[in-house]
């Protein structure tokens, strides 16, 4: 059974992964605290479900997308749409100092955002996560082709929408 | 091979998590009352949930058709006419027992007691055919 300690060692080591990746996925802070709170809960609740894992980041990154996909399904599309245009996006990226890198950042953030949300997660734990394209087919539960014709569908789309910028910035 | 672009983009830092977002949420989790009675079947059910939820929804569908559809065999036996004329029998045979039994009772023997014997063979004609 999971105590209070190993909650606070698993979110200690994988709640800023899991952060990120529902930031970029739900783009909205309040979401992503709710989606994360919620995920802990869950996992405090049914200690059973940490036993015998083999990859804590990779499950809790599998519970952290169905959250997410369960409030989608939620709200409506419209709904979710008006609360994103009432509330100031907070950033996606760290602050740079370098001008230059901020607008490159910001760019950045504004086309992952234009991306459907399959896209996006695929693009998100392939760059950021690092994962091959087995791991995160497993967290999105799809098949590794599927994950794969994702990623360069979306990357695709990054490169066009930032090519003026990155080759300015090359 | 990962491209300059993927590279590039691989490299710009995502924001940091909140700082105090970890003691609120480490206390929700805390706080949070744990499902002790279901949690040996949450983690017998855990591999797989969808399916087991799935499997468990087709059998109440069955089971609801099976109610709900009509019971073909008892409509038949119920608007057979057969039923009626089993009964009418079944009545006649009693009346008749009763009408036995209740001539018995009453010292009468019944009409087949009142009927002679089978008599003895006659051998007569055998013997004249033999002699």
């Amino acid at each position: 059974m999971a105590s209070t300690p190993d909650i606070a060692r698993l979110y200690d080591e994988h709640a800023p992964a899991v952060f990120a990746f529902l930031e970029n996925l739900l783009r909205n802070e309040a979401d992503t605290r709710d989606v994360m709170q919620e995920l802990f809960i869950k996992v405090a609740r049914r200690p059973a479900m940490l036993k015998d894992l083999r990859d804590e980041r990779g499950f809790l990154l599998r519970l952290a997308h169905n959250l997410a996909i369960d409030l989608f399904r939620r709200r409506g599309a419209r709904e979710r749409q008006a609360a994103q245009l009432a509330l100031e996006p907070k950033p996606l990226f760290a602050a740079s100092a370098d001008a230059d890198e901020q607008v490159f950042r910001d760019k950045l953030a504004e086309a992952l955002g234009e991306l459907p949300a399959d896209q996006r997660a695929v693009v998100h734990l392939k760059l950021w996560e690092r994962l091959t394209f087995e791991a995160i087919a497993e967290i999105l539960e799809i098949p590794p082709n599927t994950a794969g014709s994702r990623y360069r569908y979306g990357l695709d789309k990054l490169r066009e929408r930032l090519r003026p910028i990155y080759d300015e910035i090359q | 091979m990962k491209t300059e672009f993927e590279k590039q983009l691989e490299g710009q830092p995502l924001r940091e998590l909140p700082r105090e977002w970890r003691s609120k949420i480490l206390a929700a989790a805390s706080g949070a009352p744990r499902s002790m009675p279901a949690e040996w079947l949450s983690s017998w059910l855990w591999p797989h949930p969808r399916a087991w939820t799935g499997l468990a929804a087709a059998w109440i569908v069955i089971f609801l058709l099976h109610l709900t559809a009509p019971d073909e065999a008892g409509a038949a036996r119920n608007s057979s006419p057969m039923r009626f004329e089993s009964f009418a029998k079944m009545r006649e045979q009693t009346v008749l027992m009763a009408q036995l039994l209740g001539s018995l009772d009453d010292g009468d023997p019944p009409a087949a007691a009142t009927t002679a014997p089978p008599k003895p063979r006659s051998e007569g004609p055998r013997r004249q055919l033999i002699g």
